[in-house]
C-alpha cells in the first residue's frame, strides 16, 4: 500500500470506527446486563404469544428501544440465547435499525426541502414520502422475514455454536423441570422456540434463573451471589465478551468498507452510469449501501445526495443498508449460518429492489 | 488459554479502543473524524470502554457468580469469545495501532478527487442547503455579507460552491468582490495558473465526506508556493463561467495569503 492510501485508508478506518464503536458499546452494555439481570421471560412478556402477532409486535420494538444496526446484533443475539423466539429476533434485528424514532428524524431532517409530485393527488414533502416509506417498507420486510424465519427448522438458520448452548439450556431446563416436579412450561406454541427460559407466571419459580436454592444443585459457590458486586463483574465480563465478539468482526467490515471508501479496492465508479435506469439504478445503490455500511441513524444524509438517483433508488439505499451491509455480515456471523446469511441478503436484495423499482413506478406513473 | 489471561486480553482490547478515542477527543483530532454531534458520544463511549476495561482488568483475578442456575457439567459460559482470544485482541488492536500510525487526518488529493474534488455544483446533487435559500436580493446578499476593510465580502466557500447551481442567486453574485477560505490544492484539470480551494462537508464521520471546492485562478507569477492542502484565506472577484461542464465558482484572486486553519475545518451537518 502506497504512503496516499495508507493515509486515506487510516482516515476512512479511523472515522469509522470511531462513529460506530460507541453504539457498539451501548449495545453490549445492554446486552451484558440482559445476560446477567433480565428476567429471562421478559421479553416473552412483551410479545403476544401467537406467533404472527408477536412478529408483528417484533418489528415494533425499536420504536421503544431504538438501536442501530451495530448495537442491535448483540442484543438479539443475547435475546436469542434468552428464550426470544428466533423469528421475532430476527424481525426485530431488521426492524429496529429502521423502524425507530432517531432514525425518522435523520431520514425527515435529511430530505427536507425537496417536493414529491403525487400528480393529481397533489404533493407531498420528500421528508414526509421517504420517512414514511422507509419505515413502513422497512417494518413489512422484516416482518416478511420474520414469517418465513418462523417455518425454517433452527438448525439452518443459527450458528451450531448458538444452537448448542441453546439446547443445553433447554435439556438443563428438562433436568429441572423433572427435579423440581412443577412448572407447566409455556412455549407458546413456537415450533422454532427453542428457549428454556419462559416460565411464565410460576409464583415462586420464576426461572429466569432466580430459583430458590435449595431446590436445585448449582455449580456456583452461593457465597458468590452474597458477594457486593459479584452479579456487577459477571455483567461487564459479559458486556466485555461481546464487544470484544462484535468488535472484531465490526473491525473486518470497517477495514473492507474503509477501503472501499477510499477507491483502494476496485470498483466504484460505474454506480453513477446505472443512476438512470429504473431497475438497475435501485441496485447500484443497494450495492453501494452494502459496502459503505453506513449508520442507519445517518445514513438518509448520503441518501439526500445522491441526486443523481430516484427517491425509488434511495428508498432501496435506505432500506437495504441498515438490514445487510459489509459489516453486518460478519456481525451477523456472530449469530447466523453463512449459507443463511447467504440466502437473507439475496432475499433482501430481491424484495427490497422490487417494492422500490414499483414505488419508483408509481410516482412515475402519477407524473405522466 | 487461562480465564485470567483471556479475561485481561479482551479488558486490554477494551482499554485501547477507549484510549485511542479519548486521546483523539483530548487533543482535538476528533474534530476532523466525526460531525459535533457525535464527537461526544465517541468521548462518552471512550471514557466508558476505559473504564470498563480498567474495571474487568483489576476484577479478572475475582470470582463472580453470573446467576444463572448453571449445572456442574453446564460448560456455558458468559466469557468465550467466537474466536481464539489472542487472535481477537490481534484483529481488534493491530488495524487500530496501524492506522493512527498512518494517518494524517486528511485525506490524500487522490482520495479527494475521487470523493468530488473535481465535481461542479450541479454535480453535487439535491442542494438540500440551497434549496433552504430564501428568496434573495442583491441588496440582502450585501447585508448579509459586509465587506472587510479591503472591500471584500466574506463568503463560505460552501455558499460560493452551490450559488454556481443557482442561476437566481448566480447572477446576484456575479462579479462580487469576495474572500473566502479553505485548503488549496493542484487542479488537475485545469491551466496551470488554477488551483482549487476546498473545504470537505462531512454529514456524519470523515469517511461520509465530500469535498467542496471552488476554482481559484492567480495572476503568472503570483501562484502561491506552498503545500497541497495548506489552508489559505484568498481575497478576489468571483464569476461561475460555464466552461462546458456546468457552471462552477471561478475566484481571480487578488490576495492569496496563508492562514490558521478554524477550529471546525470542515463543513458540518447541522440538525
Amino acid at each position: 500500500m502506497s504512503p496516499d492510501a495508507q493515509q486515506d485508508f487510516a482516515f476512512a478506518f479511523l472515522s469509522i470506527l470511531y462513529e460506530g464503536a460507541p453504539f457498539i458499546l451501548l449495545g453490549t452494555l445492554i446486552s451484558g446486563f440482559i445476560d446477567i439481570d433480565l428476567p429471562a421471560n421478559t421479553m416473552d412478556r412483551l410479545l403476544p404469544k401467537r406467533t404472527l402477532p408477536a412478529i408483528f409486535i417484533a418489528g415494533l420494538l425499536g420504536g421503544i428501544l431504538p438501536v442501530c444496526e451495530c448495537a442491535v446484533v448483540p442484543v438479539i443475539r443475547r435475546l436469542v440465547k434468552k428464550g426470544l423466539p428466533v423469528s421475532c429476533a430476527l424481525t426485530y434485528m431488521l426492524a429496529a435499525p429502521i423502524v425507530n424514532p432517531i432514525t425518522a428524524l435523520s431520514t425527515w431532517k435529511a430530505f427536507k426541502g425537496p417536493i414529491v409530485s403525487l400528480g393529481e393527488f397533489g404533493t407531498v414533502t420528500a421528508s414526509t414520502a421517504m420517512t414514511v416509506s422507509r419505515l413502513g417498507l422497512g417494518f413489512l420486510v422484516a416482518v416478511a422475514v420474520g414469517i418465513i424465519v418462523a417455518r425454517i427448522p433452527l438448525r439452518k438458520i443459527l450458528r451450531p455454536r448458538l444452537l448448542d448452548s441453546l439446547r443445553h439450556d433447554d435439556s438443563h431446563h428438562a433436568e429441572e423441570d423433572s427435579d423440581h416436579d412443577h412448572c407447566d412450561h409455556d412455549h407458546h406454541g413456537h415450533d422454532d422456540h427453542i428457549c428454556g427460559h419462559e416460565h411464565h407466571d410460576h409464583p415462586k419459580h420464576d426461572c429466569g434463573h432466580d430459583h430458590d436454592h435449595h431446590d436445585c444443585e448449582h455449580g456456583h459457590s452461593h457465597e458468590d451471589d452474597k458477594r457486593f458486586g459479584s452479579r456487577m463483574i459477571a455483567a461487564f465480563r459479559s458486556a466485555m465478551r461481546d464487544f470484544v465478539d462484535v468488535g472484531v468482526y465490526f473491525t473486518i467490515g470497517v477495514t473492507i468498507t474503509a477501503l472501499f471508501n477510499t477507491g483502494i479496492a476496485p470498483g466504484a465508479d460505474w454506480l453513477d452510469t446505472l443512476a438512470e435506469n429504473p431497475w438497475e439504478a435501485p441496485a447500484a445503490l443497494m450495492l453501494l449501501a452494502f459496502v459503505l455500511s453506513l449508520c442507519s441513524t445517518s445514513d438518509a444524509f448520503i441518501a439526500a445526495t445522491l441526486d443523481k438517483f430516484t427517491w425509488g433508488a434511495k428508498l432501496a439505499f435506505l432500506t437495504f443498508g441498515p438490514m445487510m451491509d459489509v459489516k453486518l455480515i460478519f456481525l451477523y456471523q456472530t449469530v447466523l449460518k453463512r449459507r443463511f446469511i447467504l440466502l437473507l441478503a439475496l432475499g433482501l436484495f430481491i424484495t427490497i429492489g422490487l417494492a422500490c423499482v414499483a414505488w419508483q413506478a408509481g410516482v412515475t406513473a402519477l407524473n405522466p | 488459554m487461562t480465564a485470567v489471561l483471556n479475561r485481561s486480553l479482551q479488558s486490554v482490547a477494551l482499554i485501547t479502543w477507549g484510549s485511542a478515542l479519548v486521546y483523539f477527543h483530548v487533543s482535538n483530532r476528533m474534530v476532523k473524524y466525526l460531525a459535533p454531534d457525535f464527537r461526544l458520544i465517541a468521548f462518552a463511549g471512550g471514557l466508558a470502554l476505559v473504564v470498563i476495561g480498567l474495571f474487568t482488568l483489576l476484577t479478572c483475578r475475582e470470582l463472580a457468580s453470573c446467576g444463572h442456575d448453571h449445572g456442574p457439567e453446564d460448560e456455558h459460559d458468559h466469557e468465550n469469545l467466537d474466536i481464539h482470544p489472542f487472535g481477537a485482541f490481534l484483529i481488534m488492536v493491530v488495524p487500530l495501532l496501524l492506522t493512527i500510525s498512518w494517518t494524517k487526518d486528511q485525506y490524500s488529493l487522490g482520495a479527494l478527487t475521487r470523493k468530488g474534488l473535481n465535481d461542479t455544483a450541479a454535480d453535487a446533487g439535491s442542494l438540500f442547503l440551497s434549496s433552504a435559500l430564501p428568496p434573495l436580493t442583491k441588496e440582502i446578499i450585501e447585508q448579509q455579507h459586509p465587506p472587510n476593510a479591503d472591500g471584500y465580502r466574506p463568503f463560505p466557500l460552501m455558499e460560493l460552491f452551490f450559488t454556481s447551481a443557482d442561476p437566481e442567486v448566480r447572477e446576484l453574485v456575479e462579479g462580487m468582490p469576495v474572500v473566502t477560505e479553505g485548503r488549496l490544492v493542484p487542479d488537475a484539470e485545469g491551466p496551470p495558473n488554477r488551483r482549487r480551494l476546498y473545504r470537505l462537508f462531512i454529514t456524519c464521520c470523515a469517511a461520509d465526506s465530500r469535498p467542496i471546492p471552488i476554482v481559484a485562478e492567480f495572476e503568472e507569477g503570483e501562484i502561491p508556493q506552498v503545500e497541497d492542502n495548506t489552508w489559505m484565506t484568498l481575497s478576489g472577484t468571483i464569476s461561475f463561467p460555464d466552461e462546458g461542464e456546468g457552471n462552477f465558482a471561478l475566484l481571480k484572486v487578488d490576495i492569496a495569503q496563508e492562514t490558521e486553519p478554524p477550529f471546525e475545518e470542515s463543513f458540518m451537518r447541522g440538525f
